[in-house]
């Protein structure tokens, strides 16, 4: 198994559900700076028009995690499912890992007095072999899909492989597994919410990278 | 005065209101009072800040605290650690001084290498004060890490991690550097002329190793570019420490050597100067070309946008002012203590951009459209800078502290500052 997410951001509307729920479910701190996932919003204008967009986001559970070479104490760890994770009882609060995250996914739970992320429902959803995360379960418009890579015939895989995609800061090689989907019928919004250098791909084309990773990093991945 | 002789070393019998209670101690109280305070305020904003999560609302229906930590979680801010910059003066104090500290001891072992006489009579002291400042990272850094929880660094450790690289090395390098102290204050001539020079090669490779690591520690944070481009860290950080550790060493000289030399205290004082005049031109070079390299959005904030000032003023302390002041070989006096002072304050606020300075240009850039908030109740920010927190300032003078008190302590109990006389 190989855990990722897709998310077609288009139909964002930043209603917060998705938070609501995580912190719900998840036992997280309270509090609006702290948040396992939340959405990015951007400002812009064109001609004085503004531009608005919503960037529903969470730990990318990257295959080539750059948090977990950083973490001293192997709190920070994949599991099974490529899952990135972190153990709060060996967390001693270096903050390496929140120095080495591209994405800015972690935070420190001051309940607990260690870094705390997302864990795409590990605890509370996954583990109990059910097939979806809180904030895919309780999204009103349906931006969210949880599933497994390594599912060819899964609702996942056959998504990507229908739709062009994106990664977030590919170039730094962490190989995430947020799929952020291209708009559909929309190039005004693609245009507006996607950067230049942002690379589009298939599922053909990624596909060769997800491999390559995890075939240098499954090695890693711990029992649950 | 009476001496114990404990495996060749000579140790004063010194009383313990001598040992404890002389002014160089005091001063040390003074500044580990404000410390621990700091320290105090740290753990008490880490482990008793009034918190809740959902659960909590949901079983403690109506509850005051419950009501506070959530009125806290909305209008506070935010805890002790922020998301967006992580690492702050904690890890520059931390490099500075291990950095400095470890100049020190490096520049020494390389003067004895080279058979410099006069570093060769003062080397103890000099050698003792570099491993004060090393504790005094230490101290700065176990605030940071916290000590309580570092027992996983051992239970469950990553060997390859940077910071899990640290401790080992100074588990090898502080023995190390206490041995060549012993061998220098025993005067075990016959013992000291049979490994002089394999101690000496053994405690600058070390010393190189130190810095690699510490590079390497930077250089793993593959997302902050400003780190991860800067050519030949850890050649940057030997130069840098070395204008700090000479700097250092300046002040030292003035203030331990002045009546113990005499005649050769200038002498002493015009190779420091001359030394730190090669560094400093050696670190303008580096500056000079680094910035060519570094990741165009860094290097623009710290060039040109919100940190050209702190840059500047790095420039002109650590480089500018030190190298007129000491340009010329017969100044006066009060013109190289200020030299070395201005390098001393210059090359923190170095650390400082350096730390802050990887943290500056926001990661919240990931879809390069533009940044995103950081906090719900704050406006969108180009560049990240927070001034450091109080407890946080309070811990660095604290690790002044240590530096005086472990310097101090042992100076009283071996004389490291007393003019060697068997070169």
């Amino acid at each position: 198994m190989n855990f990722a997410m897709a998310l077609d951001y288009q139909n964002c509307i930043n209603c917060k559900a998705c938070e609501i729920a995580c912190k719900e479910e998840n036992g997280v701190q309270l509090g609006a700076d702290k948040q396992r996932i939340w959405v990015g919003v951007t400002e812009n204008s064109i001609f004085g028009r503004p531009i608005l967009s919503l960037y529903p986001s969470q730990c990318n559970h990257c295959v080539d995690a750059p948090c977990v070479d950083v973490c001293p104490t192997n709190a920070s760890h994949f599991a099974d499912g490529g899952l990135v994770l972190v153990d709060q009882e060996k967390c001693i609060l270096c903050k390496g890992c929140m120095e080495a995250c591209p994405y800015d996914a972690r935070f420190v739970d001051d309940k607990v007095a260690a870094v705390d992320k997302c864990t795409f429902c590990f605890d509370t959803r996954i583990s109990q072999g059910k097939a979806t995360t809180a904030c895919q379960a309780t999204c009103p418009t349906k931006v969210r899909l949880f599933g497994d890579l390594d599912d060819e015939e899964g609702e996942l895989v056959q998504l990507l492989k229908s739709r062009k995609f994106f990664v977030l800061k590919e170039n730094e090689g962490t190989v995430p597994k947020l799929f952020y989907l291209f708009p559909e019928h929309d190039d005004h919004f693609a245009q507006n919410s996607i950067g230049h250098e942002t690379t589009i791909h298939t599922w053909e084309t990624f596909k060769p990278l997800i491999d390559m990773a995890k075939a240098k990093r499954s090695k890693q991945w711990t029992s649950l | 005065m009476d001496k114990f002789i404990i495996a060749g070393l000579e140790i004063n019998k010194t009383s313990l209101k001598e040992l404890f209670f002389n002014k160089t101690m005091l001063l040390a109280y003074l500044f580990l009072i404000l410390g621990f305070y700091g320290v105090y305020e740290v753990f008490d904003e880490r482990y008793f800040s009034l918190t809740a999560n959902a659960r909590d609302a949901g079983l403690n229906p109506g509850s005051r605290e419950v009501a506070m930590a959530m009125k806290e979680a909305i209008f506070g801010d935010g805890g002790e650690v922020k998301r967006e910059a992580p690492w702050t003066l904690y890890i520059v104090n931390y490099m500075y001084m291990i950095y400095t500290g470890s100049a020190i001891i490096f520049f020494v072992a390389l003067a004895e290498l080279f058979n410099v006489q006069i570093i060769k009579k003062t080397a103890a002291g000099f050698m003792t004060f570099g491993l004060s400042m090393v504790f005094g990272g230490l101290f700065t850094i176990a605030v940071d890490l916290n000590i309580l929880h570092m027992l996983s660094m051992f239970l469950t450790p990553n060997i390859t991690a940077g910071m899990w690289l640290m401790l080992p090395l100074y588990a090898i390098y502080i023995p190390f550097v206490c041995f060549e102290i012993y061998l220098l204050l025993t005067k075990n001539k016959t013992l000291v002329k049979k490994i002089a020079w394999i101690i000496l090669l053994i405690s600058i490779v070390i010393d190189l190793v130190e810095y690699y690591i510490q590079a390497k520690l930077f250089d793993m944070n593959t997302a902050r570019h400003l780190w991860t481009t800067y050519p030949l860290l850890t050649l940057y950080f030997i130069v840098s420490a070395f204008v700090a550790g000479i700097a250092v060493m300046l002040l030292y000289t003035f203030i331990v050597y002045k009546e113990k030399l005499q005649e050769e205290f200038m002498k002493l004082v015009n190779f420091l100067r001359i030394s730190l005049l090669y560094c400093i031109a050696l670190l303008a070079m580096y500056e000079a070309v680094a910035y060519l390299f570094i990741d165009k959005k860094w290097g623009a904030i710290i060039l040109f946008g919100e940190f050209k000032y702190y840059f500047y003023i790095y420039l002109v302390f650590a480089v500018g002012l030190p190298f007129l002041l000491n340009f010329k070989s017969h100044t006066h006096k009060i013109f190289i203590i200020s030299g070395a002072f201005f390098a001393v304050i210059g090359t923190y606020i170095g650390r400082y951009i350096f730390v802050y300075g990887g943290n500056a240009y926001p990661m919240s850039n990931r879809f390069g459209t533009g940044f995103e908030k950081y906090s719900e109740y704050e406006v969108v920010k180009e560049f990240l800078f927070f001034l450091p927190h109080f407890s946080e300032v309070l811990v660095v003078i604290g690790s002044l502290g240590v530096v005086l008190a472990a310097y101090k302590f042992l100076d009283t109990l071996l004389s490291v500052s007393t003019v060697s006389q068997e070169h």
